[in-house]
């Protein structure tokens, strides 16, 4: 079972993974070109006011002072202020808002993905070369085939467009104006139903949450069936099966008891690194469908030099990574008691 | 099962996770001509193209929006939210179109057209160096305030005046705040609550242009007194409609309708400004119905909404102008008159703009759009003639010449293709023997690279800021320095040197019909000035003429009095929904 040792030692393990990709992403963008200070004082600025500005933004200093500046700034968990996208705002401020955008549609994603690829996976191992098996592998390889970039205007085009029955892009219906509890804004909308009896707002997200939802859930959904159906296979054919089947049990309990939790234990392993994957896909599946997560967030920021926020994000990102990560790992061993941590 | 193969194992599936996350968001970044937008400024009063985003407060609202009347909702879909909300914290034409909506100029913009009209002044005078100015009574700020000629004063301290006890420090204050008052203005004095005299520096005829700019915009006293930098996510203004919530997390912008409203007040209850990255997925958001105007429409987005039973195309003239400036300060064959028109004849722009720009541009000829005051009808584009082009390299003398073009990578309004323009360009001059060789950037670092006069030759446009011939002929090619006698070009080390002149031209007789055009208030000698220096400014070739693109906008059937105005707006107050 899992030891806190364990648990302690992980997360202190986290430590130099992030004091890395801190270092990586600050030289990165200060050996990158381009001037976040000439972007903030604008083309019509004269050249004082430029350099005002950088002064003001203490870039002026040695880039060793800025750098260790920065590292003593995060270990007090201060990322400092949004240089352009938010103006004057705590990057963290930004992320907090942006950060449920993302998990919700990598949330969604997933459970599209789990709900629909695990038995799926099952159905095509235990009818192993049938037609549906073969309708669920064709299936499952156009899926991880799409890119986000297609099948999502694609399904826009659909039922946006033709059928006009799915929002083509946003989380919520702009007349509605929800409370803030969450972030989550299927989650709000649902609070702010139960507390006024109005479900429109609710109806909305959820309309709007389906498509977005469902081309992450594509390719989550493919790539989990795959798996699935290749680890059943694997556990049917063991011994302990045949020796279930032989003292008599009925061929649907044995998948089902003896052979799907050891099956899912692989499959477990892909739904993590997917949903660090998911959280990558997020800024494409954000970007055509218009919705504000830090995928477009760290893109704009990228694109007009706004260093803290870059920085924060990619921290951010690189934080949530390692902690799935670990929360894998401290799955197989409730799998799987054999696996000693 | 062994700890260490697992932890191997682990590694190696992080690392691999990690790997694919990255190459995800690489490719993203890798592809920003779907998403980006290049729509900034494009609703007018000037600003710049510079994206950005949305801002940190949370905002929980707490209305309910209707349907019918005076709940009605209008929402403007655009491509990037706001950065924020203040009208002397930006240089950015994405923040303009909603601080248009809350704050209002004592001089503004008649909608659609580049005409003057009062605006929170009721009368104005410009004579001499002195502007006097009465101001509307019975004008209330959204926060119940009254309109005084105090808020004036304040508005213009706060943003020029480093003593003012509440100016909101360098780096927060834009750079409009010089460029459109304080470089003009000596003084402000009241006379009474609704009387104003501005002392000028000197005389300038464009100043009442500059005071309908949405940098002039008008803050209350009070407001900056107490809000001080928040006013960039708490605006308070005297527009149509004021601040209702700011909502990050969904890009969304709310105004309700000012009901205390000094004039005919706004016909739709409430509008949004929503945020949508990708063009395609906006123009079908508007086609679904769910959005009621958008803007930053590119040839794919144009189509769809051409198509689209339910929605049309607004579209108007433009005021601004896409170029590829020659840097005469950096390469000694571009101060030849003869290379640069032999250039102009060579690149075949009829054909970048038909095709390239697909029509939604218009050949240029000049620094200026025909919509701007002393456009000269008699000047037209350079024909591409590459013999012709050819016969002036050989009467210069030039032969085994090459150069670089600098360009951005993003398309922006003036210049929606600037990497098929730029292959062009570079296809058209090989068959005069000039080799080309492209030279792509970001616009941020590539702003610095043409500022700091680093190109040989680069592409660049400009968005008006106030309509006003000035903001071309002086802001573009005046060096705004002495230049040395008898040389037509100035290096970019020269002290003062005004760094948005790329061409580093330095035309002595554009120079005086400029500056004489500055201070000259009758308007028809002021107009030949300028038909004059476009003359010259065409005859010269300091820049390849290239466009003055249109302005698109994308807009429901079931909307009702928008019109589109290329300077001062968007004007929503005018704009009502039918059910």
């Amino acid at each position: 079972m899992v030891s806190k040792r364990f648990v302690l030692k992980r997360l202190l393990l986290l430590v130099p993974v992030l004091f890395g990709v801190a270092t990586l992403v600050f030289a990165i963008l200060h050996l990158s070109p381009g001037d976040p200070a000439k972007v903030i004082a604008g083309q019509r600025a004269s050249q004082a006011q430029v350099e005002a500005v950088r002064q003001d933004l203490g870039l002026t200093r040695p880039i060793w002072v800025q750098y260790l500046d920065f590292l003593t700034d995060v270990l007090v968990l201060n990322l400092g202020e949004s240089y352009i996208v938010q103006r004057g705002v705590p990057v963290l401020t930004v992320l907090r808002a942006r950060l449920p955008v993302t998990l919700e549609l990598a949330i969604f994603g997933q459970l599209i993905g789990i709900l629909v690829g695990i038995p799926l996976g099952v159905i095509s191992a235990v009818k192993q070369d049938t037609a549906t098996d073969h309708f669920a592998r064709v299936g499952a390889l156009t899926g991880i085939s799409m890119p986000i970039y297609w099948s999502g205007p694609l399904l826009i085009l659909l039922f946006a467009q033709f059928l006009g029955v799915l929002p083509a892009s946003g989380r919520i219906g702009s007349a509605f104006d929800v409370p803030v509890y969450t972030g989550l804004i299927t989650l709000d909308s649902f609070v702010y139903g139960l507390t006024t009896g109005g479900w429109d707002a609710f109806a909305s997200a959820a309309s709007h949450m389906l498509l977005p939802a469902a081309v992450i859930g594509i390719y989550g959904t493919a790539l989990i069936s795959r798996m699935m159906r290749s680890s059943m296979l694997e556990v049917i054919r063991q011994d302990y099966m045949r020796t279930a089947r032989a003292k008599g049990q009925g061929a649907k309990i044995t998948v089902m008891k003896h052979g799907f939790q050891n099956a899912l234990i692989p499959v477990i392993t892909v739904i993590g690194i997917q949903f660090g994957t998911l959280l990558g896909g997020a800024v494409l599946t954000e970007t055509v469908f218009g919705i504000g997560g830090i995928g477009t967030l760290l893109v704009q920021a990228i694109e007009v030099g706004d260093y803290p926020l870059v920085q924060g994000t990619v921290l951010v990102f690189a934080f949530l990574f390692t902690l799935v990560n670990l929360g894998v790992d401290l799955t197989y061993s409730y799998l799987d008691p054999r696996i000693d941590q | 099962m062994p700890r260490d193969d697992t932890v191997n194992r682990r590694t190696f599936l992080k690392a691999a996770g990690g790997a694919a996350a990255g190459a995800a968001l690489a490719g993203c970044a890798a592809d920003p001509d779907e998403t980006t937008t290049g729509s900034g400024g494009a609703n007018g009063s000037g600003g710049e193209e510079t994206t950005t985003g949305g801002e940190g407060e949370t905002t929980t609202g707490s209305e309910d929006g209707g349907s019918g009347g005076s709940g009605q909702v209008l929402t403007w879909a655009r491509g990037n939210d706001s950065g924020t909300l203040d009208p002397q914290n930006t240089t950015s034409g994405e923040d303009v179109k909603v601080t248009n909506q809350m704050y209002e100029q004592l001089v503004m913009f008649e909608p659609g057209k580049t005409s003057l009209r009062a605006g929170l002044a009721k009368d104005y005078t410009l004579e001499g160096q002195q502007t006097t100015v009465t101001l509307r009574e019975g004008v209330t700020f959204h926060n119940g305030e009254e309109f005084t000629a105090e808020d004036v004063v304040a508005t213009y301290r706060r943003f020029v005046d480093e003593d003012y006890e509440y100016y909101p420090g360098d780096s927060y204050v834009s750079a409009y705040g010089p460029f459109t008052l304080g470089n003009w203005i000596e003084n402000v004095e009241t006379n009474g609550d609704y009387e104003l005299t501005m002392q000028m520096t000197q005389k300038y005829a464009p100043f009442l242009r500059n005071l309908a700019m949405f940098a002039a915009s008008i803050l209350s006293k009070k407001a900056i007194q107490e809000k001080g930098q928040d006013l960039s996510k708490e605006p308070v203004g005297t527009g149509p409609f004021a601040f209702d919530s700011w909502d990050t997390s969904n890009q969304r912008i709310r105004l309700t309708r000012n009901e205390e409203y000094w004039g005919e007040g706004a016909s739709v209850g409430q509008v949004v400004f929503t945020a949508i990255g990708s063009n395609t997925t906006r123009a079908q958001t508007l086609d679904s119905g769910d959005a009621d105007i958008i803007d930053g429409i590119g040839a794919q987005a144009s189509k769809i909404i051409e198509n689209s039973s339910s929605a049309r195309l607004n579209q108007a003239d433009g005021i601004n102008v896409g170029y590829m400036a020659f840097n005469m300060a950096k390469v000694e064959e571009f101060r030849d008159k003869k290379v640069r028109q032999a250039v102009s004849y060579a690149i075949n722009t009829k054909a970048i703009v038909d095709t390239i720009f697909k029509g939604i541009a218009k050949q240029a000829s000049q620094p200026i759009p025909s919509n701007v005051m002393g456009y000269n009808d008699s000047l037209s584009p350079y024909p591409h003639d590459p013999e012709k082009a050819q016969s002036l390299l050989d009467e210069a003398g030039v032969s085994d010449f090459s150069f670089e073009l600098a360009t951005f990578k993003n398309p922006r309004t003036y210049n929606p293709s600037p990497l098929q323009a730029a292959q062009t360009v570079k296809s058209n001059l090989s068959e005069v023997g000039i080799e080309v060789t492209i030279n792509q950037q970001s616009f941020n670092p590539f702003l610095d690279y043409t500022s700091a006069g680093k190109h040989d030759a680069c592409f660049l446009g400009w968005m008006t800021d106030n309509a006003d011939p000035d903001n071309f002929f002086y802001a573009l090619l005046h060096p705004q320095v002495d230049v040395p006698d008898g040389q037509d070009w100035v290096s970019f080390d020269t002290d003062g040197y005004n760094t948005l002149n790329s061409a580093g031209w330095a035309n002595a007789d554009y120079m005086s019909l400029v500056e004489e055009a500055q201070t000259t208030y009758e308007e028809g000698a002021r107009r030949s000035n300028y038909e004059e220096a476009a003359k010259i400014a065409h005859d010269e070739a300091p820049w390849v003429f290239m466009d003055h693109a249109r302005e698109l906008r994308g807009v429901h059937s079931r909307v009702e009095g928008f019109t589109l105005a290329p300077i001062g707006g968007p004007f929503l107050a005018n704009v009502g929904l039918s059910n």
